[in-house]
């Protein structure tokens, strides 16, 4: 089949708040009117600073949480109206704290064993072999298999999560921030894993981080996010040499290579923190905006690959 | 280098002789939790208006050091040291009240999660005052008036303002500020910082760093920084410490040891850094296989051998420290040159 791996159209998630004791409701929105697809065998970076909505686009995309508006298409097809095993051999998701989303109570191998069983119809003998093929795949041994997920370390817990997310040999990953929680030697140890069975096993990503340079590294197209819109999206070469949109700009000035010497540089962004349920008008990024025009706090920047009224200039 | 510049605020109190090179002096020091040596014998020195980082990964007791210095370390943890000085005072046998005394006020911390020290149920005016009032006497509508200018000083606009709001009102980096401006309160020779933009978004950490750099400038700071971060520790040291398993496993100035970094440790950390343009992408990074082991004490030999690929037989037994000019040293039985 061709066609995309992932599409997102007019994706809108609003989230309802409570005001405390007298105040209204409020609503937030995380991810405002956004479109996008992935290719096949395709890496999709997307980053974006906390709360600017990367979860909540991860989680609407794997069918965990309904949109508000628009659809997701994954392989051509709606996830709401697909039975769930077969969603979970199309698409799977691997999260930041693999402590977290594994099961304390259960040996490392019935953990990745579940999406197995949980399929039907595969024998033990098989589920046995798959289980420690995949394990064998990302760096774990028969012995560690035998352990619980606190006789791990958060590394050796981040492989389980992929293993387990890979077990059924999904066509799609939606990796939301892998290797936040683990030290950068880990950190390579992990993106070299994911590298390599990306490779192996033909696979499309969606990559989220707020680490620039993890970014850099594995994405092939690179979404940056603001306040629950995509900014700026393109091919990852052409976007790290030439940023266009100046929260990108920031963004990239901000990364801190080890190079002695170039101190720390002076990003131009202001204190003022943007509020999701209270998202300004005009380009809404204007307010943090190091390079605004007074026009930008009343017109709407046109949607496209960057969106920015200068840009359009 | 920067001890020339001193302080410009005139301090009354145990001001040190001008001939005490360095303002914080660690020897030797060791920590020990149980059957964990957190700490193995760390040496290393801060000066006036220096910022000093130590780097290392997950667990290698870089918090363990800072909490030592303060006599911070919860109960049941053991200190030693063959010298632990501080600005002329021997903080060794310090006093407890005295090292009270010194604590929030000649030498102040601020850690990775600001709303781990912010008490939620005090405003963030009176949370300032009281460091101060609480250290210096005096009177709470002064301490105030300090703490807003403080606040203005760290780069928040409106101070008068957020001394009323409560912590949960401000955003992370807001109240890494505001941690930052109470440090400042009194004045401190020494700032601690453990990680002090780890949970904050890049650009924010940019920010932070940057104000920290102004401030150490401006008021003769001494820092000392914890991260594990080589890109910050590259950008803003004057002198690095890497740990490993709770040994300084490699010192110097920061250029030195980002030109020709010796230890087989220092190495794999910067190999494993991606770097915008460096490493192409589907290549693979360098890494370290395994983690930082747990080290019991009496443990002997080189703390990075069973990770490290140029270990030999002789790397059980102790291994030199070895000079590699201009105070870089490092801590393996390679000789200086041998990666070149
Ligand atoms: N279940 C929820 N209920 C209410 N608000 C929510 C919920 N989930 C997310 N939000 C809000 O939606 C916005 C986007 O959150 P999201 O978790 O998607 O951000 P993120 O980009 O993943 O941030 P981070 O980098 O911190 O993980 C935030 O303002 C958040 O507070
Ligand atoms: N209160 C404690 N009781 C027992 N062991 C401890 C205690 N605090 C720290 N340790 C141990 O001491 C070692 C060093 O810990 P430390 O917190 O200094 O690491 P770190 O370098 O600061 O790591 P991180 O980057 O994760 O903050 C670790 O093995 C840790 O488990
Ligand atoms: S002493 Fe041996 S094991 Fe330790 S770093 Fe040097 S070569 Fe490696
Ligand atoms: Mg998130
Ligand atoms: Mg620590």
């Amino acid at each position: 089949m061709s066609g995309p791996a992932i599409e997102v159209r007019g994706l809108r998630r609003v989230f309802r708040v409570g005001g405390g004791l007298l105040g209204r409701d409020r609503e937030v929105v995380a991810v405002d009117d956004v479109s996008f697809s992935v290719p096949k065998g395709g890496v999709l970076g997307v980053v974006g600073e906390s709360g600017c909505g990367k979860s909540t686009l991860a989680r609407v995309i794997l069918g965990l949480l309904p949109p508000t508006a628009g659809e997701v298409l994954v392989e051509g097809q709606r996830l709401d109206t697909m039975d769930r095993r077969a969603r979970a051999r199309l698409i799977q998701p691997v999260f930041q704290d693999p402590f977290a989303s594994l099961n304390p109570r259960r040996r490392i191998r019935d953990i990745v064993a579940m999406p197995l069983e949980a399929q039907g119809g595969i024998g033990r003998r098989e589920v046995e072999a798959r289980v420690l093929e995949m394990l064998g795949r990302v760096g774990l041994s028969a012995e560690q298999a035998g352990r619980y997920p606190a006789q791990l370390s958060g590394g050796q817990r981040q492989r389980v999560a992929i293993a387990r997310a890979l077990v059924l040999r999904p066509r799609i990953v939606i990796c939301d921030e892998p290797t936040s929680a683990l030290d950068v030697s880990v950190q390579a140890q992990i993106l070299n894993l994911l590298a390599q069975l990306r490779r192996e096993l033909d696979l499309t990503l969606l990559f989220i981080s707020h680490n620039l340079a993890v970014v850099e590294h594995v994405a092939t197209e690179v979404a940056v996010m603001y306040l629950g819109r995509i900014v700026e999206r393109g091919e990852a070469d052409a976007l790290f040499r030439a940023p266009r949109h100046p929260y990108t700009r920031a963004l990239l000035a901000s990364v801190l290579t080890p190079e002695p010497g170039l101190g720390v540089p002076d990003v131009g962004l202001g204190d003022i923190l943007p509020d999701p349920a209270n998202i300004p008008p005009g380009c809404r990024f204007h307010p943090r905006c190091p390079v605004a025009e007074p026009r930008c706090a009343t017109d709407v920047p046109q949607r496209g690959a960057v969106e920015c009224l200068l840009a359009a200039d | 280098m920067a001890s020339d510049r001193g302080a410009p605020q005139a301090r009354s109190v145990n001001r040190p002789p001008p001939e005490a090179k360095s303002l914080l002096e660690i020897e030797g020091l060791r920590v020990t939790f149980g059957q964990t040596a957190a700490v193995r014998g760390a040496s290393f020195s801060v000066a006036r208006g220096e910022t000093h980082c130590v780097v290392g990964e997950s667990g290698c007791g870089k918090s363990v050091t800072a909490l030592a210095v303060m006599d911070l370390l919860v109960q049941g943890a053991q200190r030693s040291a063959d010298r632990l000085q501080f600005g002329g005072e021997d903080l060794l046998t310090l006093p407890a009240k005295r090292m009270a005394a010194l604590r929030g006020d000649r030498m102040a911390m601020i850690f990775q999660e600001p709303m781990t020290s912010l008490n939620p149920a005090y405003t963030i005016g009176s949370q300032m005052a009281e460091v101060f009032t609480r250290h210096r006497g005096g009177g709470r509508a002064a301490a105030l008036e300090r703490a807003a200018g403080l606040l203005g000083r760290v780069g928040i606009t409106a101070p008068g303002m957020r001394l009323g709001q409560f912590p949960h009102q401000l955003s992370g980096g807001l109240r890494q500020r505001v941690m930052i401006a109470m440090a400042l309160m009194c004045d401190p020779e020494l700032l601690i910082a453990d990680e002090p933009t780890t949970a904050l978004d890049v650009t924010v950490q940019a920010q932070i760093l940057r104000l920290l750099a102004e401030l150490q400038r401006d008021l003769g700071l001494a820092i000392l920084l914890i991260t594990h971060d080589l890109g910050i520790v590259a950008r803003i040291a004057d002198k690095v410490s890497v740990m490993y398993a709770g040994e300084v496993v490699e010192s110097g100035a920061t250029a030195p040891i980002f030109a020709a970094p010796s230890h087989p440790y220092t190495r794999g950390l910067l190999r494993c850094v991606p770097v915008p343009g460096k490493v192409k992408r589907d290549e693979l990074l360098g890494s370290i296989p395994g983690v930082v082991p747990r080290i019991p004490p009496g443990f002997v030999g080189c703390g990075f051998r069973d990770r490290c690929e140029h270990a030999v037989a002789g790397c059980a037994a102790p291994v030199p420290r070895q000079n590699a000019g201009g105070g870089h040293e490092y801590l393996c039985r390679l000789a200086p040159g041998w990666a070149a």
